[in-house]
């Protein structure tokens, strides 16, 4: 069995034999490690029968794959483990329950699953149809122009709508209310409820739009494996038998569906809160509960089963330096005892975070409290960017002479998509070419980039430049090796022979790609390469002039490109995926390209007269990320920063959960972005258009509520979900500076700007910390 | 023929007046027995013309018909092959006054008109999209074209089990628990089935459905309909009656009394065809009719070994009724695994095995490699594989869509071109699509060069190959040129010829111009097959709607276009098996492979981890266990009756397949599938079972 040394927290936990375990852990404590250890522990110990398997859930595929290399990793011979343990996404194992039995829930065998951007574009076509035949002006501030009026409503009002909308239907979703149900309520509602109409007729027409093209969403996996799992107890009870143990990563960020999922699962009543109920195993960190856009998780359901469950902490982290960690502890404090409003002092909770004991293979750095700065300076935004590229550069520049393998991991983390790419050009700007993170990660984009490649050539094969391109594509395998060499930090240092070889390898591959593109780039009448008559063969003609090495490959890549030609009858789903059969070879890409075959398909089936050029241009929409494509989780952060050394990334503060660097910038954090519920802060939410200030998703999600409640006295009050909202905001936004404070190992530098109107201020959880630590 | 056993000899030599019941599972030499006895009967004297073949699917006819086409065969009037769905819709035919009225057809002095699949899914569309729009079935997630067939299989169901169309809904209804939004659905499938059944009537439309209790209900309890069939048929061979309906067994039945001899043979592992409503239980009833009941246990087909994999797997899929198996597993020698990593590189080595088979003197007719679904992709890369190493090689995928077939696109274009009035201009890329599949040695590259240079789709016009540039003509060969000016010939000529129907247009195009040496379909079988089945599609499409005066001629054809390529018609295409015409490896879905009903030597099962092999498939409005016969109105279908049945029928088809093949079983193993995911479904766990308890 691999060594595993488990802290003292972790023996605590891995001394566990059944039932329900809540564990808050906090941020570098090694959450994927422990549970990895259970399950190992689990089926060592034979606690199985036949057919049953230890259940992981976590949130992203990419932890997917990470939980199956360390469990893997905990045993000698693979095989042991075979079968004998399941590591699923929440989606991903809704998907398996529905997959089951879907004509249960009214599902035909080949249903399909949107993502969401293509649910986006449906709810948008919804969105726009309403907005057609409906006015939302009762809204609308009276006081606003004509001008302004028009405006609002060409460029202001769809995006409000939108987002409006897709809380409400994600919302209903969760509630497991369909359309036709919320419908009947609203009928028999006394009170009027504008939004909640709104929103129902949106919401009908979007699942009628789904129905058509049989499939379903995200949300609607969850809802029918729930509404399965209640439905069917024999069902369940042959889930239950199947799943005796269920540990569940990244708990603060379930919905309550899900936990309901997973409470149904573990033998409970579909109440996450009680203690009865089988063998369930909680871990997460309800303080990093983080959310970028509408969800229906909630932190405060995973303290409520700690508090009422048996449960553990796990504090201990060698992530970052004891400043560091000494900062993100003052954080807790300050919130949970002195928040200026204590309606948000719950929005952090301990444990502490503590230093891991000596001797532990994953030693905190060295303390250096020079090292972090909050940075008084009133910036304008300009200002800011500025100062924060410079200070890259000159850190960048100062390692210039500096072993790739020995540079440090940086991150830029802004609040907003927006800023982060604004950071990007100012970077630029410097001569420095960041790494982007703002969207889908550069491997979905890659992936999605290299097919887009091929069917561009497969939509013009007389093109030599196109044909350049795919055979790029085909070796993309030795271009993956190029861009990683010299960047991995595990270089065998006493293994320089082994080493400098495959060095050697790499180059010669380097150049036999570079040569045969070239040639290829230069051919002049492609069919006399790839479809050549007897007599006239192009190769024939160049077998003078290249090395033989060359000729070699072109005869191999002729191959494969006379079969692509073939193919390019096939519809176009078969096509891409013999394509990716062709040129990926990794899980993930395969996986990935299963997804785009899906939407092409998709778009192919809506628009019967594309033909490859608009799907190639589709697929480059994707590929060039101007809209966000995912895979089947609900994120998709495959991303390692050591593999970006001596870079500097630029990201959002959301996406850079579970992720960790050398040194950390965070940028904006005023009290626009980070709120604390003062007279003077103003709430991104709030649009100015509308009247009295109304936070309308807000108030759409509350008349859902009301629309649901049978009490007499919880009736929708206007305006009183606006409030609530606030304070649900900057609770979120303390977090969110708690995950930024906790990406950093040893260099924090935080930041804030006087905003657009130049009237903000530093946020009071920055100017507090700001105070401490000028105590100290 | 290879030598017969005593019990098989007593079945062909038994006396010409006895009634016989043969069981035994496959390969145990029923149908030989079978085929061999229609031999004798003939041989003894017996008119061809009064010895009655019956199958419940024609498919399964195969081996009779062979011999009955064989030189050797003595005259003496065609034997008739026929499925009783068949004979129902001669006797509607033949005997149309008298069933007309009392079936109450609205206009019992106009001829009837028989619906095929494809043309009875377009009247279901006309009847039901108007009420999809006024909130039909909206709790369902399912698209159009097989919510119109989930309709059209209740009511065939209906009429193969024997209960009133009527009734549908009710028992569905019965059987289900759960979300109530749901139940709305099974009223909604009632009402399209009603209205689709009152259409018929009202404009003297049968579909197979009605066919069938027009037979059942009107005509055969006639003594006249009863007298002309009685008189007609004096024996009856019934094969693979447990893959026919109740209704079938219940008319045979009655009429096996009537015959001088009779054969019935049952295969007790069979029953694939439960989804369309075919009853073991009715089938197996039958025997108490017969003077004799024979049955046939060895099997000639597997080895020992495979037998032992065949009871081992049996035993490991339902350990609870196969108790008595203890120890069968001690030599699965016939398995053989090939493991990977990627698909792709399963595929290449599936290739490379084949190949190696094919080395050792396995012929490839003996070879077939097969999985639960066949995905197109599946299918490309596979037999791509195949062809690379000069293997040839055929599939067989019944419910294919034309739509989705690359041939059948490429004759649709051909269509729009040859008729410009019907104003269909088919994009650049589909009519180099089209000159690539029609022209023999035609590439992608030089399709794509001569299309742009010819080809106008505004105007629809193709140009000569002469108006082209020399030196473009000679990048794209004079030896395609010559092709291409034979095709577009064929086009002007045509166009300028008065316009035929689109079925006569596929036929002529077909055997003057693309069946010719030197173009696409003069040595692709596949495609020829496609092509067939688009001629027949188009044909009964036509036969159905000029009755009813849907349009004109022209019209007609453009009208299929449309239809076919929005997916109304989701014609799909059933070619008889034919062993004979080639040596080639079969790439097939393993269902399907059972239907052909003949034994190989090597097996290939691909994707032992997906599910398919064990989850039937999931309609949600219909249910082929709930509307059997012996479903009891106040049973409610539980979680326990899907894993039992699904069990069951995984249990089915492994032996079914083990005891069609002679040798080995070559498992097909990725650890991540097609879609790059990780699969691990019972099938791959009761092979794990079984390897476990060989390694013991």
């Amino acid at each position: 069995m691999n060594t595993f040394s488990p802290r003292p927290s972790q023996q605590n936990i891995l001394r566990y034999t059944g039932g329900r375990l809540g564990i808050a852990a906090v941020p570098g404590a090694g959450k994927t490690h422990i549970l990895s250890a259970l399950a190992a522990q689990i089926i060592h110990d034979n606690q199985l029968q036949d057919g049953q398997e230890v259940l992981i859930v976590t949130l992203v595929n990419s932890a997917v794959d990470n939980f199956e290399a360390r469990i893997k990793r905990l045993f000698d011979n693979p095989l042991q483990a075979l079968y004998k343990y399941r590591v699923r996404t929440l989606h991903g194992l809704a998907h398996d329950i529905v997959r089951e039995k879907p004509s249960r829930v009214g599902l035909e065998e080949r249903f399909s699953i949107i993502d969401e951007r293509e649910a986006g574009f449906i709810r948008r076509e919804s969105v726009n149809a309403w907005l057609a035949s409906h006015s939302l002006d009762d809204y609308l501030d009276p006081a606003l122009d004509h001008s302004k009026l028009d405006w609002v409503k060409r460029q202001q009002l769809p995006d409000l709508l939108d987002s409006l909308a897709n809380a409400f239907i994600r919302s209903s979703k969760d509630r497991l209310l369909t359309p036709e149900s919320l419908r009947a309520k609203l009928d028999s509602s006394f009170a009027p409820l504008p939004l909640a109409e709104l929103g129902c007729s949106i919401y009908a027409d979007y699942q009628r739009a789904l129905a058509y093209r049989g499939a379903v969403d995200f949300d609607d996996l969850i809802r029918l494996a729930l509404t399965l799992l209640e439905s069917d107890e024999e069902f369940l009870d042959r889930l239950r038998f199947r799943y005796p143990f269920i540990l569940e990563d990244e708990a603060q960020d379930s919905s309550l569906s899900q936990q309901r999922i997973l409470s149904l699962l573990s033998s409970g009543r579909g109440d996450p809160a009680p203690t009865d109920g089988g063998n369930w195993i909680r871990v997460g960190d309800p303080n990093q509960a983080i959310f970028e856009t509408f969800t229906t998780a909630d932190p405060e359901l995973l303290r409520e089963f700690i508090r009422n469950n048996n449960h553990a902490d796990m504090p201990e982290s060698g992530r970052s330096q004891p400043s560091i960690l000494a900062s993100a502890n003052h954080l807790i404090d300050w919130v949970m005892n002195s928040h200026p409003d204590p309606n948000v002092r719950t929005a952090l909770s301990v444990p502490h975070i503590v230093p891991v004991p000596e001797g532990d293979p994953q030693q905190n750095p060295p303390d250096n409290p020079e090292s972090i700065r909050f940075v008084s300076r009133k910036f304008t935004p300009e200002e800011e960017l500025e100062s924060v590229a410079k200070s890259v550069k000159s850190y960048l520049d100062s390692f210039a002479e500096t072993p790739i393998g020995e540079q440090p991991t940086i991150a830029v983390l802004a609040p907003r998509n927006q800023r982060g790419v604004d950071v990007v050009t100012a970077l630029r700007q410097k001569g420095i070419e960041p790494i982007e993170l703002i969207s889908s990660t550069s491997e979905t984009r890659a992936a999605a980039g290299s097919l887009s490649h091929l069917l561009a050539y497969l939509a013009d094969p007389q093109s030599a430049r196109k044909l350049s391109k795919a055979y790029e594509v085909w070796r993309r395998d030795w271009r993956v090796n190029m861009s990683l060499r010299g960047q991995s930090p595990r270089q065998p240092p006493n293994d320089g022979e082994i080493a400098s070889q495959s060095a050697l390898a790499m180059t010669l591959q380097s150049e036999l790609l570079a040569t045969t593109s070239n040639v290829l780039r230069r051919l002049v009448y492609v069919e006399k390469f790839i479809a050549p008559s007897q007599a006239d063969d192009w190769l024939s003609t160049i077998g003078e002039s290249e090395p033989q090495q060359v000729i070699e490959e072109l005869i191999a890549f002729r191959k494969i490109v006379q079969a692509w030609l073939k193919a390019v009858i096939l519809p176009i789903d078969q096509l891409m995926l013999t394509l990716a059969q062709d040129v990926f070879t990794a899980a993930s890409d395969l996986a990935l390209a299963h997804k785009l075959a899906l939407v092409l398909r998709g778009a192919a089936d809506d628009h019967a007269d594309w033909r490859l050029p608009e799907l190639t241009s589709e697929l480059a929409v994707i590929a060039k990320n101007e809209r966000r494509f995912i895979g089947f989780s609900s994120d998709d952060s495959g991303f390692d920063p050591e593999r970006h050394r001596g870079k500097v990334v630029v990201t959002t503060m959301h996406k850079a959960k579970g992720l960790e660097w050398d040194r950390v910038y965070m940028m904006s954090v005023n009290n626009y972005d980070f709120p604390s519920n003062m007279p003077s802060d103003r709430f991104i939410s709030e649009k100015w258009f509308v009247r009295s200030g109304l936070n309308l998703e807000a108030e759409a999600l509350a008349q859902l509520t009301a629309l649901e409640s049978t009490g007499e006295y919880d009736g929708y009050e206007e305006g009183a979900a606006t409030m609530q909202s606030r304070l649900g905001y900057v609770k979120e936004r303390l977090r969110l500076f708690y995950v930024g404070i906790t990406r950093a190992k040893k260099d924090l530098i935080v930041t804030w700007n006087s905003g657009r109107q130049g009237d903000a201020t530093p946020s009071l959880a920055m100017s507090e910390l700001m105070g401490w630590w000028e105590g100290k | 023929m290879p030598d017969l056993t005593p019990a098989q000899r007593q079945i062909i030599d038994s006396p010409l007046d006895s009634r016989l019941f043969v069981c035994g599972p496959a390969g145990s030499g029923k149908t030989t027995a079978g085929v061999a006895r229609l031999t004798h009967l003939l041989a003894q004297g017996v008119p061809g013309d009064s010895i009655l073949m019956l199958t419940p699917q024609r498919s399964l006819q195969e081996p009779y018909v062979e011999v009955m086409h064989s030189p050797q065969t003595l005259a003496g009037g065609d034997v008739t092959p026929a499925t009783l769905g068949g004979i129902a819709r001669r006797m509607c035919d033949l005997f149309w006054p008298l069933a007309a009225e009392q079936a109450g057809f609205a206009q019992p002095d106009q001829p009837p008109i028989f619906l095929t699949l494809e043309t009875a899914q377009y009247y279901m569309a006309h009847i039901v999209r108007p009420l999809l729009d006024s909130g039909y079935f909206e709790s369902i997630t399912i698209d159009r074209n097989r919510l119109y067939s989930q309709i059209i299989d209740n009511l065939n169901k209906s009429a193969m089990i024997g209960f009133p169309h009527t009734n549908i809904s009710s028992r569905l209804d019965s059987a289900y628990f759960g979300d109530p939004a749901q139940r709305r659905v099974y009223a909604d499938a009632q009402d399209c089935a009603n209205r689709f059944r009152q259409y018929c009537l009202n404009h003297n439309l049968l579909d197979f459905s009605l066919q069938l209790e027009v037979f059942a209900n009107v005509l055969w309890p006639q003594e006249i309909v009863r007298n002309y069939l009685t008189q007609t048929y004096r024996h009856l061979i019934y094969d693979n009656t447990e893959e026919d309906g109740p209704r079938s067994h219940d008319i045979v039945r009655e009429w096996l009394p009537e015959f001088d001899s009779a054969l019935l043979i049952y295969d007790e592992g069979g029953g694939y065809r439960r989804f369309l409503g075919a009853d073991v239980n009715t089938a197996w009833a039958l025997r108490e009719l017969c003077d004799e009941q024979i049955s046939l246990a060895d099997s000639f087909v597997m080895s020992d070994s495979i037998a032992n994999l065949s009871g081992g797997l049996t035993a490991a899929i339902l350990p609870s009724q196969t108790s008595n198996v203890e120890g069968q597993t001690s030599n699965v020698d016939s398995l053989a695994i090939i493991q990977s990593h990627y698909y792709p590189e399963l595929l290449d080595a599936v290739a490379d095995e084949v190949q190696q088979l094919l080395a050792s003197g396995i012929p490839a007719s003996e070879i077939v490699v097969l999985a639960p679904y066949l995905s197109d992709a599946l299918r490309f890369s596979l037999t791509h594989r195949l062809e690379a190493k000069q293997i040839p090689w055929r599939s067989h995928r019944p419910s294919r869509s034309l739509n989705d077939e690359p041939s059948s696109h490429a004759l649709l274009t051909l269509a729009a071109l040859a008729h410009p009035q019907w104003n269909i201009r088919p994009p650049k890329f589909d009519a180099a699509y089209m000159l690539m599949q029609s022209i023999q040695g035609l590439d992608l590259i030089r399709a794509q060069l001569l299309t742009e240079i010819v080809y106008r789709p505004r105007e629809l016009t193709l140009a000569p190959f002469e108006d082209i540039k020399t030196d473009v003509q000679e990048r794209i060969t004079y030896f395609i040129g010559e092709q291409y000016t034979t095709l577009r010939n064929w086009i002007e000529e045509y166009r300028n010829s008065e316009i035929l129907p689109l079925d006569h247009f596929f036929r002529k195009i077909f055997g003057e111009v693309l069946s010719q040496p030197g173009f696409g379909y003069h040595d692709n079988l596949d495609s020829v097959r496609v092509a067939a089945s688009l001629v027949e599609s188009v044909k009964k499409f036509r036969l159905a709607l000029d009755l009813t005066g849907f349009g004109n001629l022209s019209g007609l054809g453009k009208e299929y276009i449309q239809l076919l390529e929005d997916g109304v018609i989701a014609a799909s295409y059933v070619e008889a098996w034919n062993p004979q015409d080639d040596d080639a490896v079969l790439v097939a879905p393993a269902y399907s492979f059972l239907m052909m009903n003949r034994p190989v030597t090597i097996q290939f099962w691909l994707d032992p981890g997906s599910s398919g092999w064990f989850q039937r498939l999931a309609q949600p409005l219909t249910h082929p266990y709930v509307l059997s016969r012996d479903w009891r109105s106040d049973q409610v279908w539980g979680d326990a009756d899907e894993v039992r049945t699904s069990k069951e029928g995984m249990a089915r088809l492994v032996s079914g397949l083990l005891h069609r093949c002679r040798e080995r079983v070559y498992l097909g193993l990725a650890e991540l599938s097609e879609t790059g995911f990780e699969q691990r479904g019972e099938l791959l766990r009761a092979f794990q079972k079984v390897i476990q308890k060989t390694n013991q």
